[in-house]
């Protein structure tokens, strides 16, 4: 882990279904501190782009560097990006056998090695950050779904990560839910973590983001700061995209 | 619109005191008339009826007995070993079945194709043949292995027709059934340390040593009683040697013994393996995936994430098939192996005793399959996942 | 960023290849997994081949010390004896009845699997038409038929009917059961519960004992009957509280809002059940029921404890007398397949069916 090296560095990403080309020699970097909004139509490839950078897609070829670590066949180099990836899923994928606490501590103590007790009380502070500290002792099937997934956040942030992925946070939320969830990932991006963030929430890509990137048919086929991309939208595709989503 | 009074007959209270008035009423006329028809016929044969034949000497042998019996004890000793040996073939059967099926399961839900098939050919050929043909098709086998003279040398093992030998350790067999008991507890104790939520606030290290120390400790009381007890002067270890006609020495494990439990086990194994493999199957993806991308390793994934989640998602079932197995065990009679079942049936033809012995046989197998049941669901709603509304089983 | 050299594009062999070494090869665990099944099955059909065709006899009129030379299986047994196995002692001039009545049967069970043929009254008069035609043929008496009694039904004809009459007999018994159970009345259904849930915990075997040995002292002599229809009327209770249970959970997976709107357009209980509830709950139970039949297929089996000579029984004697006590294996292995074949076969089905319903669900 080279931590001057680009945080991520894609070059030349393919990835087949079978026979279908899901991702089409998608190239992309993001520095440290980026924090990049990807958007998109339904199956344009998104989630398969965010789940190759930390393995849980295998691509077919193209290469993925994370702080200079190539990801390839070797097992060691996908532990080591996963330690420093963080990520956040659209159905939270909490452990339902565990406390909340256990959700937070199970990775630090198992893959960092971190005693029970420093691991505890870190999760503690992240569980206070994510404003949930009260429900720490309860069960995930016991929370609503804006909490279960600021849960999700804060597992995510136990381990420390350098970076933290999002795939589609909000869009399995009811509103008054995405606004506490939103909240809490702006208060991360302020605080400079590197994120990529699949999301549709365009008030908060304005907002937060230093980078957008559309994607339609597993191409990147517009990337612009958040001002350029909304007021003058080169693509058409994109222009067609932004009329449907901001339409509502 | 006022509504007439309604009549008696129409009234909802009415009706439904009626119908279960009527029910409850059915179903009592039906078992007194049951009960005086069968004094009525019992007396006309000239059998008194009561329990009493309990206390009275039995005159016949059980062929296969934990405890000490002979054919001057009585009915009551006789059916007590009758439902001891059951719940041993039960334990053997139960486990040896959880030990096969979590075996084929895995081999079924894994990657690897090559056993995969082999898991599958395994559970379509065991599950789908009726267990007694089963059990009639080992028990053949085990008839016609060669007789004791010529018996099969397995090492320190021995195959004849007159049963399995096995290499033992040379003590009383009082002091091994305390030191199997002893052993057993500390096994049982060290895995619920392990496992326990109470003792999961322990950091890993010392719930391991503590663990470890139980085992040690039930070791270490074990190797004392053997020491105590073990005749000075002779061998240790008591090794089957044939003797023109008979093998002395050793454990003989009786042939019905041997194929009722293979039979349950290999028969249970299969129906096991596919409860242990939609347990897997009803693990969430997301959950794995997360785990994964915390950076947990192979193994971890496993036993932190996907066992728990699996064993969760099918204890429910497990739980029938296990008091479905319990009952197998009567099938014992079909090769005459002295379980619960078997020594009734015997009582019966030897006492006449019909009605109460049929009696004590319904309320023997509901009170070991109730407990049973009740502590796998007691085991079942501890582990239940909080929040979600899943039911336990019946 | 400094200029990386681009991995090689795989195509699409290379990736399948990949694919492979991945599953069959993946780690070292792995690796030995495979060879060790590979070799178990490689193995086990080679030995299977040569014994069971290779190096077997197939003539009846073969010796045991010419099937011991020959050193593979003996299928002399069976080319001797298969009519005992098949027919036990019916008179065997007139065997070509039960034949026909195991075709009435398998006739039914193919009928039955035909989407077109699920509904109550279709399914009932298939069964009940079966069940007669098959009494017919066996027993005899009319017709010009001569009397066959049920003492002398044997082997797979007798094995075939207590099956059958056992799922004609407890499957309206088991939706009384369930419906009892799920009865607003609190004294029947808990009575219902308890009834069902001790007979559950009974083994079956206990039950077949009672009703073949203990129950004629129970019952005024008139009532008494064969003794096997009493055994028939044990098992048929032991299924219907089994099938009682998996239709009370399909009727929990049907929404609450089914039975609601139901009340709500004012129709009478019956009508509720047995046009709203009664087919969703048997369409979320299909599964479970198939294997419920399956179950009860092979537990007829139990009938030799209590003196039957069903199929197994049957095969039993047929090797157990006389010049073939050595060829128990090949005894076994022919009664085995026929078992096999019904039981694997029905729950294929099941299986399929599954399937498709669960596609069904997933496109809704
Ligand atoms: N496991 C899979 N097997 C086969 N095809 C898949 C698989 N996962 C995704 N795909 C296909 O790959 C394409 C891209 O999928 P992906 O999930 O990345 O889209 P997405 O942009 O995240 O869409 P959404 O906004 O709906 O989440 C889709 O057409 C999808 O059908
Ligand atoms: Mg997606």
């Amino acid at each position: 882990m080279d931590l001057t090296a680009p945080a991520i560095a894609i070059r030349d990403l393919n990835k087949f279904y079978g026979t279908f080309h899901a991702l089409c020699g998608l190239s992309l970097t993001v520095r440290k501190g980026e924090r990049v909004v990807v958007c998109g139509p339904s199956g344009s490839g998104k989630s398969t782009m965010i789940r190759c950078i930390n393995q849980l897609e295998e691509h077919d070829s193209g290469e993925i560097r994370v702080f200079g670590t190539l990801l390839d066949d070797n097992l060691a180099s996908i532990d080591a990006v996963r330690r420093e990836v963080g990520m956040v899923f659209q159905h939270f994928n909490l452990f339902p056998h565990m406390t909340v606490l256990e959700n937070c501590t199970l990775a630090p103590i198992l893959v960092r090695k971190t005693p029970r007790a420093v691991a505890e009380a870190l999760a503690l502070k992240f569980l206070e950050k994510v404003r949930i500290l009260d429900q720490a002792s309860k069960f995930p099937g016991q929370l609503s779904g804006g909490q279960q997934q600021r849960v999700a956040i804060a597992r995510a942030l136990c381990m420390q990560p350098e970076i933290l992925l999002f795939d589609e946070p909000t869009s399995a939320l009811d509103p008054e839910m995405i606004a506490e969830v939103l909240d809490v990932m702006v208060t991360l991006a302020n605080e400079g973590m590197t994120m990529i963030c699949v999301t549709h929430e365009m008030g908060f890509a304005r907002k937060v983001a230093d980078r957008v990137i559309f994607m339609d048919k597993g191409e990147i086929v517009e990337e612009a700061a958040p001002a350029a991309f909304f007021e003058a939208p080169r693509n058409e595709r994109t222009r067609l995209f932004l009329s449907e989503v901001l339409a509502h | 619109m006022p509504m007439p009074a309604a009549p008696l007959w129409r009234s909802r209270t009415t009706r439904s005191l009626l119908l279960q008035g009527g029910f409850a009423l059915a179903l009592l006329a039906a078992i007194v008339a049951a009960t005086l028809t069968a004094r009525a016929n019992l007396s006309a044969q000239g059998m008194t009826s009561g329990f009493d034949f309990l206390w009275t000497s039995t005159g016949w042998e059980m062929n296969f007995t934990l405890l000490p019996a002979a054919p001057t004890d009585p009915y009551w000793w006789f059916l007590l070993l009758g439902l001891l040996n059951t719940l041993l073939m039960g334990l053997i059967g139960l486990g040896g079945a959880s030990v096969i099926g979590l075996i084929v399961g895995l081999m079924r839900s894994g990657r690897n194709p090559a056993a995969r098939f082999l898991a599958t050919l395994y559970i379509e050929l065991f599950r789908n043949l009726p267990l007694i043909l089963q059990l009639f098709f080992w028990y053949a086998l085990a008839n016609a292995l060669p007789n004791p003279r010529a018996a099969l040398d397995l090492g320190p093992a021995l195959l004849s027709s007159r049963g399995i030998y096995l290499p033992g350790l040379a003590v009383p067999y009082g002091a091994a059934i305390v030191i199997a008991a002893i052993l057993l507890l500390g096994l049982a104790l060290a895995i619920r340390v392990l496992a326990a939520r109470r003792f999961a606030r322990m950091e890993p290290v010392p719930r391991r040593v503590l663990a470890l120390s139980l085992v040690l400790l039930a070791i270490l009381a074990s190797a004392a009683i053997a020491l105590a007890t073990h005749p000075p002067g002779t061998g240790w270890l008591s090794l089957p040697q044939p003797r023109g006609l008979r093998i002395d020495g050793g454990i003989r494990v009786q042939p019905e013994f041997a194929c009722l439990a293979i039979a349950i086990m290999t028969y249970g194994g299969a129906y096991v393996g596919e409860i242990v493999r939609g347990g897997f199957k009803a693990v969430g993806r997301g959950q794995l995936e997360a785990a994964r991308a915390l950076g947990l390793s192979p193994w971890q994934v496993f036993s932190r994430v996907r066992l728990p989640l699996a064993f969760r998602a099918m204890l429910p079932i497990l739980i029938n098939q296990y008091v479905w197995l319990i009952k197998a065990t009567t099938l014992g009679i079909a090769v005459g192996f002295s379980d619960f079942f078997m020594v009734i049936a015997s009582s019966i033809t030897h006492s006449g005793q019909t009605l109460e012995l049929i009696g004590i046989l319904m309320g023997g197998f509901l009170v070991v399959n109730f407990s049973l049941a009740a502590v796998l669901n007691r085991l079942n709603r501890a582990i239940a996942l909080k929040g979600h509304n899943t039911g336990g089983a019946a | 960023m400094t200029a990386l050299p681009a991995a090689p594009a795989l195509t699409p062999p290379a990736r399948r290849f990949r694919r492979l070494r991945r599953d069959y090869f993946g780690s070292p665990a792995s690796a030995l997994m495979t060879l060790a099944s590979l070799g178990i099955l490689l193995g086990l059909g080679w030995w299977l081949m040569n014994w069971a065709l290779l190096d077997a006899t197939f003539s009846a009129a073969a010796t045991q010390a010419e099937c011991v030379q020959a050193g593979g299986a003996c299928w002399s047994v069976i080319a001797a004896r298969w009519r005992v196995i098949l027919f036990g002692i019916y008179p065997y001039d007139e065997q070509w009845r039960p034949s026909f009545a195991c075709a009435v049967v398998a006739g039914i069970i193919l009928l039955s699997c035909l989407p077109r043929m699920w509904s109550f009254r279709r399914l009932a008069l298939t069964w009940g038409l079966g069940a007669a035609g098959f009494y017919i043929l066996m027993r005899g008496g009319i017709l010009g038929l001569s009397v066959v009694n049920e003492q002398q039904w044997g082997g797979l004809p007798l094995t075939l009917f207590i099956f059958v009459a056992t799922a004609v007999a407890g499957m309206p018994l088991a939706i009384l059961l369930a419906l009892m159970r799920r009865s607003e009345l609190p004294v029947v259904a808990r009575v219902t519960g308890w009834i069902i849930d001790t007979i559950r915990s009974l083994p079956l075997l206990s039950i077949l004992f009672t009703f073949a040995i203990v129950v004629p002292f129970m019952l005024p002599g008139f009532l008494i009957g064969e003794k096997l229809y009493r055994v028939i009327c044990g098992a048929a209770l032991f299924f219907a509280a089994y099938q009682a249970e998996i239709i009370r959970g399909g009727f929990q997976g049907i929404p609450r809002g089914q039975d609601e709107a139901a009340k709500a357009l004012g129709l009478p209980y019956w009508q509720r059940m047995s046009r709203v509830l009664l087919p969703q709950a048997f369409r979320l139970a299909l599964p479970a029921t198939i294997n419920q039949f399956v179950v009860a297929f092979m537990e007829t089996s139990l009938v030799v404890v209590v003196g039957f000579i069903d199929l197994l029984a049957a095969g039993n004697t047929a090797y157990k007398t006389g010049e073939w006590k050595f060829a128990y294996v090949e005894v076994y292995a022919f009664v085995a397949a026929i078992y096999f074949l019904f039981v694997f076969g029905l729950s294929r089905y099941g299986a399929y069916l599954e399937a498709r319903m669960n596609a069904g669900h997933r496109k809704e």
